[in-house]
């Protein structure tokens, strides 16, 4: 009875609050770590955390916005669309659905899944 | 030292449980596939690549050691071959039916 280690790590982050609120935020528009700061109410340190994990699992995006002073700074946009746990014959398989994929599965962390995307989408 | 005929003879047969064992494994993703989103595409997928590798691979393997061994008269040999190509061919038909069925 094994269970894949991501679903564990996948069910931590977003059971942390903080880290659904940037979820929340960013899925309506893309935002800087000082907008998520201000809107959410969170330190930027906090911001930073939740987002360097978010990437992690691929549930956030990053892009690099360039000013016109040649600095640059990121914002980011929530990939995630659906987590779908199903419970079959002893062990959980969890489903992450993803938006805007620049190829099908490029994003599913599981073979099987991306296997799915890339094959249907021939 | 063994003669050449007999070590390519172990290469043929380490091809084809190589080749088998590769094609389970991409059958079994596809498997998954279908088991995780209840996918009639994967469910194709996966059938055809087990027909075309595990299956026609084991039949052809078995077939060929009942023949080597005398178990089976060489009578069987023909009918043997038809069995292996009619699953390879039903491995790539399910395959080919895959890529264009959606759901």
């Amino acid at each position: 009875m094994s269970e894949d280690p991501a679903l564990g790590e996948l069910l931590d982050i977003l059971s942390d609050e903080y880290a659904r609120e940037i979820l929340a935020a960013t899925s309506i528009k893309p935002m800087s770590a000082q907008e998520l700061a201000d809107e959410c109410e969170m330190s930027k340190p906090t911001v930073y955390r939740r987002v360097e994990r978010l990437q992690g699992h691929g549930l956030l995006e990053e892009q690099t916005k360039i000013r016109t002073r040649n600095n640059h700074y990121s914002v980011y946009t929530a990939t995630l669309s659906e987590v779908s746990i199903e419970l079959d014959t002893g062990s959980f398989e969890a489903a992450v659905t993803r938006t805007d994929e620049s190829f099908p599965g490029e994003r599913e962390s599981d073979t099987a899944d991306r296997f799915k995307k890339m094959w249907e989408d021939l | 030292m063994a003669p050449v005929a007999t070590v390519i003879d172990w290469v043929i047969i380490a091809l084809a449980l190589g080749s088998t064992l590769v094609g389970s494994y991409v059958g079994y993703q596809a498997y998954r596939g279908y088991r995780r989103h209840d996918s009639r595409t994967m469910q194709a997928l996966s059938m055809g690549l087990f027909f075309l590798t595990a299956v026609a691979f084991s039949i052809a393997f078995v077939g060929s050691l009942l023949l080597r061994e005398g178990y089976l008269g060489l009578q069987y040999q023909q009918p043997l071959t038809l069995v292996t190509r009619l699953f390879q061919f039903f491995g790539v038909l399910l395959i080919a039916y895959s890529l264009h069925s959606r759901g």
